[in-house]
């Protein structure tokens, strides 16, 4: 009886459900976009702007949106913005770098003694919640009025947070992991590079974006308290200058392009997470 | 003294403790037995047994508190890679290489090959485990039978003296472990490999073994070692296998009631 059921059976035509994949419209398929819907409210928030600045009509309090593009536009043309970009972006990259070194090298020592371990746990408790900033007095007095005292805070904005993450991206590798790396030979900073690093690179991109995040603060920050030295300041001291001499859409310039870089790094960052940590199946 | 013929691995009278936080723990208690080229030894016993921790001490990964292991009368001495491990865990495989760049990779660390041959190696290791379809995968992509093929497949492109498997199928359903089980055996008759495989599983040893070593826990000792030959065509029927069950039952458990199992 139920075998005559199957052998009859028919399943119903599929115009009587519905369609099986109907395309989405031209104007869905954009509204999917994620950069379209970003797009859109930048796009917003530049009308509000102008709208409010018009209304308000001081410039020496708040200049409109395309009075400030237009002075973006030519401190990048013909003015110094370019350069000022330039100065900050040099001498962030080499605090970066040397913090990122330092934390690298504490994290493995870490790893590899039950003393370092400690020693990173007591100098992160202490350091990592002291901010870069508050250190620069003491720097201007070691290093003088210049690059070096910089350099100095940026490294130290940077190497905590670092250190912290990938100390702990480290100690949450598991067993498994670290005795295949020994099981074919891996030894000292081989062992480190090939094994520690990429299995703990999830934690470690995490540290690296909040680093990179507290230096570029500090960096701004640092320019804008003691500005030009020998003869080349940052985008801090671009916008200080510009404040003193009353080019107030040149101050908003000046953050714009520190909003833009701040944007573009997240992106670059973004883009590595998608390279990496997305493609590899590894969630922290 | 020489002997005619010695066994490639010699482990003898060896104690094995640890340390947790709180105690020492004793392992296993002057454990002895020896495995021959081409041997597929099992190390039975329930859990408690110090069976896995056996398996890493012949790994290099604990020196023993007493008593020695020796690989063709060669003390063994930390990790190496003429003793692979094959572990339970399927995140023995590195998530950030693909299939083929995790079996090259333990080549190239090793020594074992250059990095030109090494990828011809690793092809060749993944066509016997039939995974040359995914040799570009990474392996959060493949399901877990599939990646412990892919660990055997890199063990077993080492060509290593002794390939230690650590219950690497207990994590696996029940199809996928009889398939993987009959696919090891296959692996086997083509390469010979000597193998001690750790296992809780009456069944699995006697499928897999030519050699039971017996253990009872708390702390590890020997209770009996057994030999199997299934291999024997003339053995091969059930009543053979029924009675080894039974005896291997019989030596496990007889005593039952002094130990928490």
């Amino acid at each position: 009886m139920s075998s005559d059921k199957v052998l009859t059976f028919t399943p119903p035509t599929v115009e009587a459900i519905a369609d099986i994949a109907r395309p989405l419209s031209r104007a869905e398929r954009i509204w999917n976009q994620a950069l379209v819907r970003k797009g859109f409210i930048l796009l917003l928030l530049a009308v509000l702007w102008q709208l409010y600045a018009r209304q308000l009509n001081n410039p020496l309090i708040f200049p409109t949106f395309s009075e400030s593009v237009v002075a973006l536009w030519q401190a990048f043309v013909h003015g110094e913005l370019g350069s000022r970009v330039q100065t900050s972006l040099t001498i962030l990259l080499s605090g970066y770098a040397i913090g990122i070194v330092l934390a690298t090298l504490l994290a493995a020592l870490a790893n590899g003694t039950r003393l370092g371990n400690d020693l990173l746990e007591v100098l992160t408790a202490m350091f990592n919640p002291l901010p870069a900033i508050a250190l620069l007095p003491l720097a201007l007095l070691w290093f003088g009025l210049g690059n070096g005292s910089i350099t100095f805070v940026l490294v130290h904005a940077v190497l905590w947070p670092v250190a912290l993450s990938t100390h702990s991206g480290f100690a949450s590798i598991s067993p498994t992991i670290r005795m295949v790396g020994r099981n074919y030979g891996l030894t000292g900073m081989q062992f480190v590079l090939q094994i520690l690093i990429p299995a703990a690179f999830p934690a470690i991109l995490t540290g690296l974006k909040n680093g990179w995040a507290f230096a570029w603060r500090t960096l701004i920050a640092a320019e804008l308290v003691f500005g030009v030295s020998s003869g080349s300041g940052g985008i801090g001291w671009f916008i200080y200058e510009n404040k003193n001499q009353l080019e107030i859409a040149y101050v908003f310039a000046g953050l714009l392009t520190v909003i833009a870089i701040g944007v573009a790094m997240d992106s670059l960052f973004r883009l590595v997470e998608q390279r990496t940590v997305n493609r590899w199946g590894m969630k922290y | 003294m020489v002997t005619a013929v010695s066994p490639l691995l010699d482990v003898r009278d060896v104690t094995l403790q640890y340390k947790t936080s709180e105690q020492l723990v004793t392992a296993t208690w002057k454990v002895s037995f020896q495995a021959d080229r081409s041997d597929r030894l099992v190390l039975l016993g329930p859990s408690g047994c110090g069976k896995s921790t056996l398996l890493k001490a012949i790994g290099g990964y604990l020196t023993p508190a007493e008593g020695a292991i020796t690989l063709e009368g060669k003390p063994v001495r930390g990790p190496g890679p003429d003793r692979v491990m094959v572990f339970q865990e399927t995140e023995q495989l590195l998530p950030w290489k693909t299939v083929k760049q995790n079996v090259a990779f333990a080549l190239i660390a090793s020594g074992r090959a250059s990095r030109q041959d090494a990828a011809d190696q690793a092809m060749n290791a993944i066509r016997t485990v039939k995974l040359e379809k995914f040799a570009d995968a990474y392996p959060h992509t493949l399901s877990g039978g599939m990646k412990q093929r892919v660990a055997i497949a890199r063990c077993l492109a080492m060509k290593p003296d002794i390939v230690l498997m650590d219950e690497p199928f207990a994590a696996l359903d029940a199809l996928t472990r009889q398939q993987m089980q009959e696919e090891l055996l296959e692996l086997w008759d083509r390469s010979k490999f000597t193998l001690i495989f750790v296992t809780h599983s009456i069944e699995e040893a006697i499928l897999l073994g030519n050699r039971v070593v017996l253990l009872s826990p708390h702390p590890g000792q020997v209770k009996e070692i057994l030999e199997v030959n299934l291999d024997d065509p003339d053995n091969r029927f059930y009543g053979c296998y029924d009675q080894l069950r039974d005896t291997i039952n019989r030596v496990l458990f007889k005593d039952v009631g002094d130990y928490v199992i």
